[in-house]
């Protein structure tokens, strides 16, 4: 070891020593040895000397610094206490510091310091004289207060924590209350039921209440309220996601502070990558602007056979208007009606509740400028998706667009309710009376219910041959029902059927219109003849006159209240008087042309003869 | 009166004011309006002058006939007749709520309708048509009913007075033309229009059947038709000189200097000449009309006024065209 490193030394030493290279090899061999051996030995010693005094030194080094860290912990303890009152102190080694500190703690004034201080401190006959003492005295009272201080808090931390020990304390115990109040309250829901309380219920449709926007809101209150009072049949219930209900009603400071950490990104992302299309960002922008409320309400109407009439409302947040979409449930198959598919199609249903409310556009003027900033022509594109916004639901929502009348909330939505639950309900009773009608009408046969059965000749021979729908488009390419639309008498939202009618030769068709409303508002018929030649209304005037007496004498058509069974009523009153033309018809052209194609069948006081068709007909209905 | 009851109705009758300035029109509900003629033939005529300045329901049914004598307008509908007076209609006063000037006169009779009145100035009788196949002779003046001309035996149709020899013809749903002396009270003749044939053109049309619903007469002449072909009548010879081919029945006739003017079937008032040519047909708004009437009473009112199955009354200024429509 030590020789290995005297070893790998020599070849430096022989070389110092020796100087330059060519001298090397000119000494004898044997004086070099002995005096390499002599010098490798006092070598050795010079570096074993040189070892124990780099020890010795690094000891005494060391030492040193044990002592001065000794003598320094001696310090800080001493000025411990000092320190600890005053914590934002630079803790400092140089004594230089330490000297000029009381100079900087902030002493009570003089006076403050005499009155308070108890007399063994303030020792006045001394300090009163000299300025050291006093001073030396004060810092004396300083560090007794601070003392005192230092205990006092040392006492209130401990209380503090007791105090949030019994709290938590209470926590938990109030927690494990919890599953147990949940047991008690399942268990009381069977008692709930049976008397007739639905405490529970309220609590949670309360609870989630509060999250909906003010228009649903006012809804709700005064659609529960109706059924309440005056409609047992009548039901409301909230449905949708409540946390994004809860997360659009958060303060807004976090949502800005989110929406600036999202438009730093939004800007790097925008500078690193291409921007997306306008067409996108248009998209968005009205995805954004016709986005829906989360929470919606369901108001459900039943019908006395069973049939329930589900609404379902929503609340446009941006456009601030209510829309509805709208499903029948039926506790009887209503299938087997082909004319019948329009009638109960929710786009349609609603439709004209009130006169001219078509709830194809927003009723909210404002949303024309919103439309106009992001593209959107027209509401009526979205309307199948969003649902319907009628005029009558934002009146119920305490939305009043129009300037009509100065209520506004709750006393406008409170007007409107009685209305417009009762002809919701006439609409869907009407409907779903259609529905049936329809289904027999199909097949030929015309349901005339008992009570209606006064109104009409013991026997009809003329038969319904045929009942379809028609288009718009198709109604209006008849030739014999211009004089109906020069009268505006036909909108598009109406419905259109065709009705064929025969008797023998004779064929009658009758093109029906009939108004979203009925049956507030009569079916309007009317009639071409084909028997011998073809004859409508406009060039026969037995057959207008038919056709006064089915669309203008229509109140004694309409039957027992509420007047469903006016268009089969109107049917059979329409084969009823092609019995009465064909025959008395007939009965004008005598000779030789052979046995009458339509036998009397009837009393008939009078025959033919053009005015006085109407008449005949009031000698018809005297038994 | 909503859209579709407009759509629906038809003008039966019309009578002018005895000064000539309005006009009285009534329909198939019932209802009677007048008209201020005065102010729809102004200069500065709108179309609210256009529109009745009066209009009430007279009947429960629809009204057949109406009259005016010098002083009151005669309506009669389903078996009533009602005298509303003149003066009070031209105030626009309702004439319904004033119970004392409508007297409701042969509610003792039982008609089922009554189809034309007219007037016998020579002793002030009111000579009434009915449904029970009679014509009814009422004093005017007592209002009783003196006599009953039997002899129809279908519903008559239409009246009509002979002023010179004092004769009542009237026409019926039997296809006969009867003529009546108003003194005596009793039939002179009898003529079954629909055997008879001029110049080898039947006047019978077998689809339309053998009822007469219109008469006119002009001293020796005399105007028929309904379901035969309207025709021209000599009296003296009780024989018929011309037919007039005319496509559909026709309602009223009426002679207007050497003209024959008639409404009926068809959307056209017809002006034909005593030889039997139909020498135009004017065309007008509804598609058939009931009714025609000249007033002659007054100069500045020269109009032709004819409605039918529409709620609108054609008005003819100059009888070659159709000036504005009156209605309801």
């Amino acid at each position: 070891m030590s020789s290995d490193a005297v070893k790998k030394r020599k070849p430096k030493v022989i070389r110092n020593e020796t100087g330059t290279p060519e001298t090397k090899r000119g000494r004898a061999e044997g004086d070099q040895s002995v005096e390499i051996e002599e010098r490798r030995t006092q070598c050795s010693v010079h570096f074993i000397t040189l070892k124990k005094l780099n020890r010795l030194a690094h000891m005494r080094l060391k030492k040193g610094r044990d002592q001065t860290h000794e003598v320094n912990t001696h310090i800080v303890s001493s000025s411990g206490e000092f320190y600890n009152a005053f914590p934002s102190l630079e803790m400092s080694w140089k004594w230089t510091f330490l000297e000029s500190q009381h100079e900087e703690i902030e002493l009570v004034s003089e006076e403050e310091f005499f009155q308070e201080a108890p007399a063994e401190i303030s020792r006045p006959h001394v300090t009163r004289d000299d300025q050291h003492q006093l001073t030396l005295a004060r810092l004396d009272w300083e560090l007794e207060q601070r003392k005192r201080l230092a205990e006092q808090y040392k006492m209130s931390l401990a209380r503090k924590e007791k105090i949030q020990k019994a709290i938590e304390q209470k926590r938990e115990y109030l927690s494990s209350l919890q599953p147990g109040l949940q047991n008690i309250m399942q268990a009381s829901l069977p008692v709930q039921e049976y008397l007739a309380i639905p405490f529970e219920h309220m609590q949670k449709q309360a609870e989630v209440s509060r999250h909906l926007p003010p228009p649903l809101y006012v809804l709700l209150v005064q659609a529960g309220a109706y059924g309440q009072a005056c409609d047992k049949n009548l039901s409301v219930s909230i449905s949708g996601d409540v946390d994004e209900a809860k997360a659009l009603s958060r303060p807004p400071e976090d949502s800005q502070d989110d929406e600036s950490d999202s438009d730093a990104e939004e800007e790097q992302q925008n500078t690193k990558r291409r921007r997306p299309t306008v067409g996108v960002q248009l998209d968005d922008k009205r995805k954004e602007m016709l986005r829906r409320h989360p929470l919606s309400l369901c108001v459900d109407l039943k019908c006395k056979d069973g049939s329930v009439l589900h609404l379902f409302f929503y609340y446009l947040m941006n456009l601030n208007i209510l829309t509805v979409k709208t499903k029948v449930s039926t506790t009887t198959d209503l299938s087997g009606a082909v004319s019948a598919g329009s009638l109960l199609n929710s786009e349609s249903l609603l439709n004209c509740l009130y006169a001219s409310d078509h709830g194809k556009e927003t009723p909210n003027p404002a949303n024309r400028y919103q439309f106009d900033k992001v593209g959107i022509t027209t509401f009526a594109d979205y309307v199948s998706d969003l649902g319907h916004p009628y005029v009558w639901m934002q009146k119920l929502g305490g939305l009043q667009f129009s300037s009509d009348s100065a209520l506004t909330g709750s006393a406008l939505s409170a007007s409107h309710m009685e209305r417009t639950m009762k002809l919701l309900r006439g609409r869907l009773q009407a409907r779903l009376a259609l529905h049936k009608q329809f289904s027999s009408l199909e097949h030929s046969i015309i349901p005339v219910s008992s009570e209606c059965q006064h109104l009409f000749p013991a026997k009809v021979v003329s038969g319904l041959m045929r009942w379809t729908m028609m288009s718009h488009q198709e109604f209006t390419e008849l030739g014999f029902v211009q004089h109906v639309l020069k009268a505006g008498l036909v909108h598009e939202t109406d419905l259109f059927f065709m009705a064929v009618v025969e008797r023998g030769t004779a064929r009658l068709l009758a093109a029906v219109v009939m108004n979203p409303r009925y049956p507030e508002v009569a079916p309007l018929f009317s009639f071409s003849l084909h028997w011998k030649g073809e004859r409508s209304g406009r060039t026969d005037d037995n057959l207008r006159a038919m056709e006064s007496e089915v669309n203008v004498f229509r109140s004694e058509l309409q039957g027992p209240r509420p007047g469903l069974q006016l268009l089969t009523n109107q049917i059979q009153r329409l084969c009823v008087c092609l019995d009465v033309y064909l025959e008395t018809e007939s009965q004008v052209c005598d000779g030789s042309e052979g046995p009458k194609e339509f036998p009397r069948e009837k009393m008939c006081l009078r025959t033919a003869s053009p005015i006085k068709m109407n008449k005949m007909q009031g000698l018809q209905k005297q038994p | 009166m909503g859209p579709v009851e407009l759509l629906h109705m038809s003008v039966f009758s019309q009578s002018f004011s005895p000064c000539g300035r309005f006009l009285a029109a009534g329909n198939n509900y019932g209802e009677i309006a007048v008209f201020s003629l005065s102010a729809a033939l102004s200069p500065d005529a709108s179309e609210g002058s256009q529109k009745p300045i009066l209009n009430f329901t007279a009947h429960d049914g629809p009204v057949f006939t109406l009259l005016s004598t010098d002083t009151h307008l005669l309506s009669a509908g389903n078996g009533e007749i009602r005298a509303w007076s003149w003066a009070e209609l031209i105030k626009k006063v309702s004439p319904i709520n004033s119970r004392n000037t409508s007297t409701q006169v042969l509610t003792s009779l039982e008609i089922p309708e009554i189809n034309a009145m007219i007037i016998n100035p020579k002793d002030n009788s009111l000579v009434v048509g009915g449904g029970d196949n009679n014509i009814h002779i009422m004093d005017m003046e007592t209002g009783i009913f003196k006599s009953v001309l039997k002899g129809h035996t279908d519903y008559i149709h239409c009246l009509c007075f002979k002023e010179r020899e004092g004769e009542i013809l009237s026409g019926g749903e039997d296809g006969a033309v009867r003529i009546w002396d108003s003194r005596t009270n009793r039939p002179v003749h009898c003529i079954e229009v629909f055997r008879y044939e001029v110049k080898q053109i039947r006047m019978r049309m077998p689809q339309f059947g053998k009822w007469i619903s219109c008469l006119a007469t002009d001293s020796d002449w005399m105007l028929c038709g309904g379901g035969p072909s309207l025709s021209l009548w000599h009296l003296r010879s009780m024989s018929p000189t011309s037919v007039f081919p005319l496509p559909g029945c026709q309602r009223e006739a009426v002679f207007h200097q050497d003209l024959i003017m008639s409404v009926g079937e068809g959307p056209y008032v017809s002006h034909c000449l005593h030889g039997g040519t139909v020498k135009a047909q004017i065309p007008c708004t509804p598609s058939s009309l009931n009714t025609l009437a000249l007033n002659l009473k007054n100069t500045e009112h020269r109009v032709m006024t004819v409605g039918g199955s529409s709620h609108q009354i054609d008005v003819f200024t100059n009888f070659s065209y159709r000036a504005f429509s009156l209605s309801f």
